[in-house]
C-alpha cells in the first residue's frame, strides 16, 4: 500500500468527520430561520407602533399609551420611537425592520413615503372609514379636504393626516424693524420678495444672509416652482375617492378631488422651472440668499434667532423650534409665500400607515382613530412643534405663549389658496429627491450651470420614473 | 621499479542510516497545537461568521434582484451591467481614489511631520500633551465632528469665515463649490484620522536604536540628510503598515461626505460607500448595492496587494 492510499485510520477518522459535518447540517437545515422576532420580548402581542423618534418625546410616548389603554384596555400597546434623522432615513429604518421581519403594525408616514407604503406595504384604510362614518364625520369636518386627499393613492385611502406644515415664509421682526420695512402683505409678489431681500442686505452688513433656504425636497426649490405654476413632474389626479369626498364633504369642498395625486412623467426642463433656477441663481449671484446646502432647519434657528438671516421657507413647527430656542413671539412673524405665477403653496403632511403583515389590522384601526381624536392632538402637539391637522385647534391660545402673530396663516393656507398641493412624491421618491438635491446644487453653482445641470437631472428622473420601486 | 600496486579499491561510500521511521507529534506537542486551536477558534470563528460569510452573502445578493419587500429574484450579472452603466456610480469610484490619494498623502505627510518633531528635545509633560490632543479626535464619532465641522465650514455663519474676515479674505464656499467641496472634506477626515498614523510612527521612531544616528552623525549626516537616509528606511514598515491600514479606511470614507456635504454639490464628494448606502437602504436596490460593494472589495484587495508588492523595493527591514 503506498502513501497515497488512506490508512484504514484515517478512512475511519474522515468518514467519523464527515457524518458529524452532515449531522451537523441536517440539525441546521431542519431549524426554523432565525429572525428579529426570535429575539426574547419582541413578539409579545402587542401592537406594534413605530413614530420617527425626535418627533415625539417620552412624554408625548406616555401620554399616547396612558390615553390609548383608557380607551382600549385589552389592547397592548408599544410605540417604538425609530430615531432618525429625516423621513429617508427613517423609512429605511423601517423596510430593514420589515426585512428582519419585525415589522411594526403602523407606521407614521409623511408626504413623502405615503405613495410607497401605499404601493408596496400598505392597506387601504377604505373599508374601516366606510364602517365607521358617523363616528369619522366629526374628523373630515375638522380636517382640509387637501391633506386627505394627499394621503389617497389610486381611489383609496391610506392614512387619516394628523399632522402637515405648509412652506410659508418666516420674517425676523428684528431684520425687517433694521430695514425700516413694513410687514409684507399677504399678496406680496416675488418682485415685493425681491426688493425686501435688497433692503435688508442694505441694513444688515457683510455678515447677514436675506433668505435662507435648504436644499430639500420640502421648502427648497419645489416651493418656488409651485409659485411659478410648474412642478418636477406633471401632476395629475386619479380617478375614484368620490366614495370619500361624497361621504364626509360638502359640495364646494370636494370639488376637483380625486383619488388622490399621480406624478409621472418628469419636465424639468420647461420654461418655467429654468426660470426659477434662474431667479435662485441670481439671488445667489447678488448676495441675497445663501448657496444650496443640504440639512433641515434646526440648523438656522439659532442664526434667525440672533439676527443673521431675514427670512425663511418654514412651517409651524418652526414656532415651537424659535421659542424653545428663546426667541421672543414678536420677535418673528410668518407670512404666505410670495406670488409668482399664482401663489400655489406646498406641503407635506403625516399620518399612521397600517402594514399589511400586520396580524391585528382591526386594534391597528382603532390606534389610527384614536391618534386623530382632537385630544389626542392637543397633548401630543402642545408645544407647536407641528401644525395639527385639525383646523378647531389652531387657536389664539396655541400660539399665545410662542406666536407668531399671524398664526392663522398655518391652516389659511390651506383655505385661501386651495390649489395647495403636497410635496412630489411618487412611489420612487427617495431617488427623485436624490437627484433633485445633486443638480440642484449643481445648477445653482453658477448662473451658467442651470441649463446644463436641468438636462441632465430630467435625464435622471427619467430613469428614476422608469424604475419599479 | 614501477608501482605495480593496484590503487585501493575506491571505498565504498557508507550507506546512510536508514532513517527512522518518522515519528508523530508528541504528546506535548498535540497539547500545544490543541491548545493553540482552542486559543484561535474564537477568532476564526468571528472572521467566518463576521466577515467571510457577509462578503459570500453581499457576492450572492449582487446576482439577485431584492428590494427588501419582495422575495429576490435571480438577475444573473445583470446587477454589474447596471452599475458599470451607472455614471453616479463610476464618478463615485473616481471620488473616492482621489479622495484616498489625498487624504492618506497629508494624514501621512502630518503625522510623520509631528512625530518627528516631537521625538526631538522636548519635556516629557508636553509631549504627553501633545500626543493626547493628536489622538483626541481619533476616538470621537466621525458623524459628531462632522456635524460641528459643517458649522465651522459654512459660508455664511461659520466661524472658519469669520476668522478669515479679519484678514480680509472673502467667504470661502467650503461645503457648496464643487471646487472646494472635496478640499473641505479631506481636511475634516486627515484632521480626524492622522492621530492613528501618528501613534504608529511614534512607537517606529522609538524603536530606532540611537547608536545607528549616532553613527550617522559621526559620519557627518545631519539634519535632513539624516531622516533621509536612517530615519525613513528604518521607519518604512511602520510607513507601509500606516499607509495600508490609511487607504483601507480612506476607501471605505462615508460618514464625513455624507454629514458635511450629502455628496454634493452635484456628484463632486460622492465615495463608493455613500452609493452603496443610498442604492440599498434609500433605493432599495439591494441588488445593485451589493454588486458596487463587491466592486469596492476587488479594488481595496488589488490596491492592499499591488502595495505589499511595491513594498518589497522600499521598506528595510533591521
Amino acid at each position: 500500500m503506498t502513501d497515497s492510499h488512506l490508512t484504514r485510520r484515517s478512512l475511519l477518522r474522515y468518514g467519523a468527520y464527515g457524518a458529524g459535518a452532515a449531522a451537523l447540517a441536517g440539525t441546521a437545515a431542519s431549524w426554523d430561520r432565525l429572525t428579529g422576532a426570535d429575539i426574547p420580548g419582541r413578539d409579545d402581542g402587542s401592537l406594534v407602533v413605530a413614530t420617527l423618534g425626535p418627533a415625539y418625546g417620552p412624554e408625548a410616548i406616555r401620554t399616547l399609551q396612558e390615553g390609548f389603554a383608557e380607551l382600549h384596555p385589552d389592547i397592548k400597546l408599544r410605540i417604538n420611537a425609530v430615531q432618525a434623522v429625516d423621513w429617508s432615513d427613517f423609512f429605511a429604518k423601517i423596510l430593514t425592520q420589515v426585512a428582519a421581519g419585525t415589522a411594526p403594525d403602523l407606521v407614521y408616514v409623511a408626504t413623502e413615503g405615503v405613495q410607497l407604503f401605499a404601493q408596496r406595504l400598505g392597506v387601504a384604510l377604505d373599508k374601516w372609514v366606510k364602517r365607521d362614518a358617523a363616528e369619522l364625520k366629526e374628523y373630515f369636518t375638522d380636517v382640509h379636504p387637501s391633506l386627505v386627499e394627499s394621503m389617497m393613492y389610486e381611489g383609496s385611502l391610506y392614512q387619516l393626516p394628523v399632522e402637515f406644515n405648509a412652506a410659508d415664509m418666516y420674517v425676523n421682526r428684528q431684520v425687517l424693524r433694521r430695514a425700516g420695512a413694513d410687514f409684507p402683505p399677504a399678496d406680496w409678489t416675488r418682485d415685493d420678495f425681491t426688493a425686501l431681500l435688497r433692503d435688508m442686505k442694505r441694513s444688515s452688513g457683510a455678515r447677514f444672509t436675506p433668505y435662507f433656504w435648504t436644499n430639500r425636497l420640502w421648502g427648497g426649490v419645489v416651493p418656488w416652482l409651485f409659485a411659478n405654476d410648474t412642478n418636477l413632474l406633471t401632476e395629475s389626479r386619479a380617478p375614484g375617492g368620490a366614495w370619500l369626498w361624497d361621504g364626509f364633504y360638502p359640495a364646494a369642498q370636494r370639488k376637483g378631488r380625486g383619488g388622490g395625486f399621480r406624478w409621472t412623467t418628469p419636465q424639468v426642463t420647461h420654461d418655467r422651472v429654468e426660470e426659477v433656477y434662474d431667479y435662485l441663481a441670481s439671488l445667489i449671484q447678488d448676495g441675497l440668499c445663501t448657496r444650496p446646502e443640504g440639512g433641515n432647519g434646526q440648523n438656522l434657528i439659532g442664526v434667525f434667532s440672533t439676527g443673521r438671516v431675514g427670512v425663511t421657507p418654514a412651517g409651524g413647527f418652526w414656532a415651537g423650534g424659535l421659542h424653545l430656542a428663546g426667541m421672543e413671539r414678536d420677535g418673528f412673524d410668518v407670512q404666505y409665500f410670495p406670488r409668482w405665477r399664482t401663489q400655489r403653496m406646498q406641503y407635506g403632511a403625516a399620518g399612521y400607515a397600517l402594514l399589511r403583515t400586520s396580524t391585528m389590522q382591526d386594534e391597528a384601526w382603532e390606534f389610527i382613530k384614536y391618534a386623530a381624536r382632537k385630544d389626542t392632538l392637543e397633548w401630543l402637539f402642545a408645544t407647536n412643534q407641528t401644525t395639527p391637522a385639525r383646523r378647531s385647534l389652531l387657536t389664539a391660545g396655541r400660539y399665545a405663549k410662542t406666536g407668531p402673530a399671524h398664526w392663522p396663516v398655518f391652516y389659511d393656507t390651506l383655505d385661501r389658496f386651495p390649489d395647495t398641493g403636497p410635496i412630489p412624491a411618487p412611489p420612487q421618491v427617495a431617488e427623485v429627491e436624490q437627484v433633485l438635491l445633486k443638480h440642484t446644487g449643481t445648477a445653482l453653482a453658477s448662473a451658467r450651470s442651470v441649463r446644463p445641470a436641468l438636462r441632465r437631472m430630467q435625464g435622471d428622473l427619467e430613469k428614476a420614473m422608469e424604475r419599479d420601486v | 621499479m614501477t608501482n605495480t600496486q593496484t590503487p585501493p579499491a575506491r571505498a565504498e561510500r557508507p550507506t546512510a542510516p536508514p532513517a527512522p521511521a518518522p515519528k508523530g507529534p508528541s504528546a506535548r506537542d498535540r497539547g500545544t497545537r490543541l491548545l493553540a486551536t482552542l486559543f484561535l477558534t474564537p477568532t476564526i470563528v468571528g472572521i467566518v461568521v463576521f466577515t467571510v460569510v457577509p462578503i459570500a452573502g453581499s457576492v450572492i445578493l449582487s446576482l439577485f434582484h431584492w428590494n427588501v419587500i419582495d422575495s429576490p429574484s435571480y438577475a444573473g450579472l445583470s446587477n454589474y451591467g447596471e452599475v458599470f452603466g451607472d455614471e453616479t456610480v463610476l464618478v463615485s469610484f473616481r471620488n473616492t481614489l482621489v479622495f484616498m490619494v489625498f487624504a492618506v498623502a497629508l494624514q501621512l505627510l502630518v503625522a510623520l511631520a509631528l512625530a518627528l518633531t516631537l521625538n526631538g528635545r522636548m519635556p516629557v509633560w508636553l509631549r504627553s500633551v501633545f500626543r493626547s490632543a493628536f489622538f483626541f479626535p481619533l476616538v470621537l464619532s466621525a458623524a459628531s465632528i462632522s456635524v460641528v465641522m459643517k458649522y465651522l465650514f459654512n459660508q455664511d455663519f461659520g466661524v472658519i469665515n469669520w476668522l478669515l474676515g479679519f484678514v480680509g479674505i472673502a467667504p470661502v464656499p467650503w461645503l457648496t463649490s464643487e471646487n472646494a467641496a472635496m478640499a473641505t472634506v479631506v481636511l475634516v477626515y486627515v484632521w480626524q484620522q492622522f492621530g492613528f498614523s501618528f501613534l504608529l510612527f511614534v512607537g517606529g521612531l522609538n524603536n530606532i536604536p540611537k547608536e545607528i544616528h549616532e553613527a550617522a552623525a559621526l559620519d557627518g549626516a545631519t539634519g535632513l540628510r539624516k531622516h533621509l537616509t536612517v530615519t525613513l528606511p528604518l521607519l518604512s514598515p511602520t510607513l507601509l503598515v500606516a499607509s495600508v491600514v490609511g487607504i483601507i479606511n480612506a476607501l471605505q470614507v462615508f460618514e464625513q461626505p455624507y454629514v458635511l456635504t450629502n455628496g454634493g454639490p452635484g456628484d463632486s464628494t460622492r465615495t463608493v460607500v455613500m452609493v452603496i448606502y443610498e442604492t440599498a437602504f434609500e433605493q432599495l436596490r439591494f441588488g445593485e448595492a451589493s454588486a458596487v460593494g463587491v466592486l469596492l472589495f476587488v479594488l481595496i484587495m488589488a490596491v492592499t496587494a499591488l502595495q505589499f508588492r511595491l513594498s518589497r523595493r522600499f521598506v528595510h527591514y533591521q
